[in-house]
């Protein structure tokens, strides 16, 4: 029932620390969620590493190719204010703004963000459309996984119990064109009880490729592959379509933010907005 | 002394509240700060059935645990309590469940630990073994079911009109109370138009900022309880008789309390840290989680079924109300909501026939108390829906309907009583100006639909009730208000500052404020259901005026002029030939007042009406269902303002609150489990959840019998939110939701059909 709470200096200790075989052995970054879980009795850890005292785990940067680097102990305000990202993905600076309250913000980091599994969060399924992907780090060596991949079920994750994520590379989006519309059922600072992520390759109103992902209502951050290709193949013309492709074959989950008839319903609806946004907005 | 004839400003200025800088400097007095040497902490093991025989209860692991100073159950509590059961109207709440338990959640035994989280540790170690029994969880259902959850029931012998209910068996009605005026059966008979409806309630939560809290601490033969309540002074009494003690042997001290709503009233944890502490001779210190506060205390859900009979003209001739309140598994004040709230059923309006049935019933939920509205907002939100759908089937306007049948000063409400300093019509005038009811209105567009509602609702109240207080004034002319309303936030301590202030022609902020107190605090029945502003108000005024006499007194003797302002040192000095010497003000104060007869009838069955109303403007995005409030505008009558910034701020957060009950909160139950037990899963509004504009209208109003024409507030912005934004909803899109809380999913599915 006691813990033992560690605080390594660097990478590699940090790394030493965790076990593969050890699953109550847990990183523990901003603590947001670790402490909601430790409180309500559904996690015990043994042994807590704290990443915080951690140097080279923070920062943003730009590369040459236009991505973007985020360290994994980046405070999701940090990311939200960042000019960087502000230019480069403007999309997830506005995301940010409606995640939680500030205080959540000042503490959480990308990497717990991206790490935690829990299907209600609005991460995931954005960056699974930004296209972006993790850089993952253990005793073994290095792994990038793409965001896409890294969910695999409810609170299920491919990240060994020894791996750390160090960083998130979101990729230069040249002419795509993003939109995050989130749904709360309870309160306006709420999780999402509905995310829907959209990213298109667009000229005005000819789609040329698109992503869409749709998070929260669904066990795991789902990409629509059946009306991304109904839209690459018809075009705005198929957005009906698309949208009944989706209703149709993603299997929404009913849970304490809303039942999923509604959530379907809402899928839906939000599916056909955010196409329409982007599109509109850059006609 | 001040001048009689100089009216100083004191009253009616808004000045900030006395603590403010205190508070937001972190420096305020809480109970949660307080640190006792030796003190011990105490964990509750909860209840995991709905209602079950306690077969036998495991502990022995938990008191093995190394740093666990003991292990506490219900028998143990028997050494020190022989009567374990207390309550405000039932004697039916044990300390620690006794042989039976009732709710999910209910305290079975307590494990004690200098450190906190042994505590908490230890109880995980505990383990009770139930025979689980039939539960009922629905109060339509309790009404007839065969799981009862109290065998036999325990009126608290201090109410006559309870006495009858002593030893019933077989029930889960607590109880019945009933009003009948006029010939209701008749007038439906020769009706025009006859409505009917049901509207339903869900349980919810206060949620105070501050989770409850107590300490309890021996000293020589007596106990000092310090505890975070709306009632030191029944903490007292209650505590003193279940201990078979005098009063003066208990001693109750009170802080600031960071938010109470209702939540910390009568007994709470009061009673289990006295007898931990006469247990284990240490202070003993209980702090609840927010997550255990929801298996303490909750708002009732309720079932409310009405009828009305209207003429061809749109009068209400008579009206049929019944109303069944889900008390959960301990009576708390719920007997009281049923009958006090209970009579004010028909709604603010002039109708000659009523007949009233409300009935308090047990279940196997959390139980249920006053949750600020003690049960009216339960009813406004029943009677002025109906009110809104009668308007509908009518063809009338809804202001206009309300208009011609509103309940005016002089005429006689259905308990008999005739109307008096009760601005109904002002109130609604107020909100129909404010909320341009007679403009055009801009409907929205495409799939985005804007409506409008107004609501109007009043209040009695409980009644009859005591307050006492003192006022000393010292040698140097310095004044000291002991009284023991309990500031929760609600700006109390200012006001009665403030009315101390007034009558001595001192500055308001110059005026000592004592901390309730019982030892030096004099009597005060509780700070609840808006009576203190009247109540101790009238008292502290009263105490005033006795220590004013006094000093003025003392001056004419001295040869001096009776208004002998800003030289009370002076005469203190001549009376006493040096600074020496105490003047002591007592007031007291009980309204007048008659109790309902065996028809629920009464001439005189409330010192005051509160009265409150609310209109909304909405836009509900009909392909989801999510609705928006651009525009909530709060109007109340409350006499006189003392205080009217405090007064502004009382209607806006009564009606944020009420806003939360309106369009989320619930308490969600699975099998007598709350599953929602969590700020992380319950959501009260935040600030992005508010309109944007909130107008706070406090009408042109005073009240004979207040203090400088002062009544309660703190209540009655909560009365016209739910039901105005259910006709705002309907006028919007044109579904009628019946049912708390209006959540978006819910307004999705009467727009497109049901769940499947
Ligand atoms: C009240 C509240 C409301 C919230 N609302 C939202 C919302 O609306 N939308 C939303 O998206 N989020 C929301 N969040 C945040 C979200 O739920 C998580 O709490 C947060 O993203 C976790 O970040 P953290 O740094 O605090 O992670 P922690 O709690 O420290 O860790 C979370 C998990 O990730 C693991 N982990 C942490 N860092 C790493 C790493 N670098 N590598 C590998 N594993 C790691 C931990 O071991 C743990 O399993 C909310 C949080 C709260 C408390």
């Amino acid at each position: 029932m006691s813990f033992e709470l560690i605080s390594p200096n660097t990478l590699r200790d940090a790394l030493d620390l965790l076990d593969v075989d050890d699953p109550s052995i847990r990183p523990f970054s901003g603590g947001t969620a670790l402490r909601l879980m430790m409180k309500s009795g559904v996690f015990s850890p043994s042994k807590l590493v704290v990443l915080r005292g951690i140097p080279d785990l923070s920062g943003i940067e730009i590369s040459d190719d236009g991505s973007l680097t985020i360290g994994a102990l980046s405070t999701l305000a940090e990311v939200e204010t960042s000019a960087l990202v502000a230019r480069q993905v403007p999309v997830l600076a506005g995301a940010l703004k409606h995640l939680s309250n500030r205080r959540v913000r000042n503490v959480a980091r990308i990497g717990g963000a991206i790490a935690h599994g829990d299907p209600h969060m609005d991460l995931p399924p954005l960056l699974s459309a930004l296209n972006a992907e993790v850089i993952v780090e253990s005793r073994n060596g290095r792994r990038h996984i793409a965001v896409e991949d890294l969910v695999i079920g409810y609170y299920e994750t491919l990240l060994e119990p020894d791996e750390l994520i160090v960083a998130l590379r979101i990729p230069a989006q040249d002419d795509w064109h993003s939109a995050y519309r989130k749904v709360t059922a309870r309160s306006a600072d709420d999780w999402p009880a509905l995310g829907v992520a959209t990213s298109i390759s667009h000229e005005g109103k000819e789609i040329r490729d698109i992503r869409l992902v749709v998070g929260a209502a669904t066990e795991r951050p789902t990409r629509l592959d059946i009306s991304e290709g109904v839209l690459r193949s018809e075009g705005v013309a198929g957005l009906p379509r698309a949208v009944e492709a989706a209703m149709e074959s993603v299997e929404v989950m009913d849970d304490s933010h809303g039942s999923a008839t509604w959530k379907k319903a809402l899928l839906g609806v939000e599916l056909r907005r955010s196409v329409e946004e982007i599109l509109g907005r850059n006609a | 002394m001040g001048d009689k004839t100089m009216t100083t400003t004191e009253v009616g200025r808004s000045l900030p509240r006395l603590e403010a800088r205190q508070k937001v400097t972190g420096r305020a007095n809480y109970t949660h700060n307080l640190k006792l040497p030796g003190m011990v902490h105490a964990k509750v093991f909860r209840s995991t059935v709905p209602h079950g025989k306690i077969l036998s209860i495991d502990t022995a692991e938990a008191a093995s645990y190394p740093g666990v100073a003991a292990v506490v159950t219900g028998k143990d509590i028997l050494d020190v309590v022989p009567e374990p059961y207390y309550g405000p109207a039932f004697h039916d709440q044990p300390i620690l469940a006794l042989n039976k338990v009732r709710y999910v959640g209910e305290p079975v035994a307590v494990v004690l630990a200098d450190d906190p989280r042994i505590a908490a540790e230890a109880v995980e170690l505990i383990d009770a073994v139930y025979e689980e029994l039939p539960a009922v969880y629905d109060e339509t259902e309790a009404m007839t079911s065969d799981a009862v959850v109290h065998d036999e029931l325990k009126p608290a012998g201090t109410f006559p009109d309870l006495k009858h209910l002593n030893g019933r068996k077989d029930t889960n009605i607590a109880l019945d109370f009933h009003l009948k005026q006029g010939h209701a059966d008749a007038a439906f008979a020769s009706a025009a138009h006859v409505f009917a409806h049901s509207f339903q309630t869900q349980q919810t939560m206060h949620t105070p900022m501050e989770p409850i809290i107590s300490l309890a601490e021996p000293s020589g033969d007596r106990l000092i309880i310090h505890t975070a309540s709306q009632s030191p002074s029944f903490v007292r009494s209650e505590v003193a008789r279940l201990l078979g003690w005098s009063e003066n042997r208990v001693q109750v001290k009170v802080g600031h309390l960071g938010g109470g709503f209702g939540a910390k009233l009568y007994i709470k944890l009061e009673a289990l840290v006295a007898a931990l502490a006469l247990l284990c001779r240490r202070p003993v210190r209980l702090s609840l989680s927010m997550e255990e506060q929801f298996y303490t205390i909750s708002k009732h859900a309720s079932t409310f079924h009405i009828k009305s009979a209207v003429d061809k003209d749109g009068r209400i001739t008579a009206r049929k109300c019944e109303v069944l309140w889900n008390g959960g598994a301990y009576a708390d004040i719920g007997p009281r909501v049923t009958q006090k709230s209970g009579f004010t059923a028909t709604g603010p309006y002039d109708i000659a026939a009523a007949d009233i049935d409300s009935y308090a019933l047990y279940t196997n939920r959390p139980p249920a108390g006053a949750l600020r509205g003690f049960g009216i907002p339960q009813l406004v939100w029943a009677y002025e829906s109906h009110t809104d759908l009668i308007a509908r089937e009518l063809g009338m306007d809804p202001v206009e309907f309300r208009r011609r049948n509103i309940l005016k000063d002089g005429r006689p409400h259905v308990t008999g009583t005739v109307m008096k300093d009760a601005a109904i019509d002002a109130v609604l005038e107020t909100l129909a100006e404010r909320m341009r009811w007679s403009e055009p209105f801009d409907r929205g567009e495409g799939t985005v639909k804007r409506g409008r509602g107004v609501a109007i609702g009043f209040k009695a109240c409980v009644s009859p009730t005591t307050s006492v207080a003192t006022v000393t004034v010292a040698a140097d002319g310095s004044v000291t208000l002991h009284h023991a309303t309990v500031d929760m936030g609600q700006g109390s301590d200012t006001a009665m500052a403030q009315i101390v202030a007034e009558v001595l022609g001192v500055r308001t902020e110059e005026i000592r404020v004592v901390d309730p107190d019982t030892d030096v605090t004099p009597y005060d029945m509780a700070t609840l259901g808006s009576r203190s502003t009247f109540h101790m108000g009238n008292a502290v005024r009263k105490a005033a005026e006795h220590a004013r006499t006094q000093l003025d007194d003392m001056a004419k003797s001295l040869g001096m002029a009776e208004t002998a302002a800003g030289r009370v040192k002076e005469v203190f000095r001549r009376t006493y030939g040096m600074q020496a010497g105490t003047v002591v003000g007592v007031g007291t104060y009980i309204p007048e007042y008659v109790s309902p007869n065996e028809d629920g009838l009464s001439d005189n069955v409330t010192p005051f009406w509160m009265i409150g109303g609310t209109g909304v403007e909405v836009e509900v995005d009909t392909e989801t269902g999510r609705t928006k409030l651009l525009k909530m505008v709060n109007a109340a009558d409350l006499g006189t303002a003392l205080n009217p910034r405090i007064v502004e701020t009382q209607l806006s957060g009564a009606a944020i609150m009420q806003l939360g009950f309106t369009v989320s909160e619930e308490m969600i139950l699975d099998g007598g489990q709350v599953t929602n037990a969590s700020l992380a899963d319950y959501k009260i509004p935040g600030i992005k959840d508010i309109p944007p504009v909130i107008e706070n209208c406090i009408v042109d109003a005073h009240t004979e019998t207040g203090p400088f024409g002062a009544k309660g507030v703190g209540e009655s912005a909560t009365f016209g939110v739910s039901p105005a934004v259910a006709e705002a909803i309907q006028d919007a899109c044109g579904v009628r939701l019946t049912r708390l809380p209006m959540t978006a999913e819910a307004i999705f599915h009467a727009l497109h059909g049901d769940k499947k």
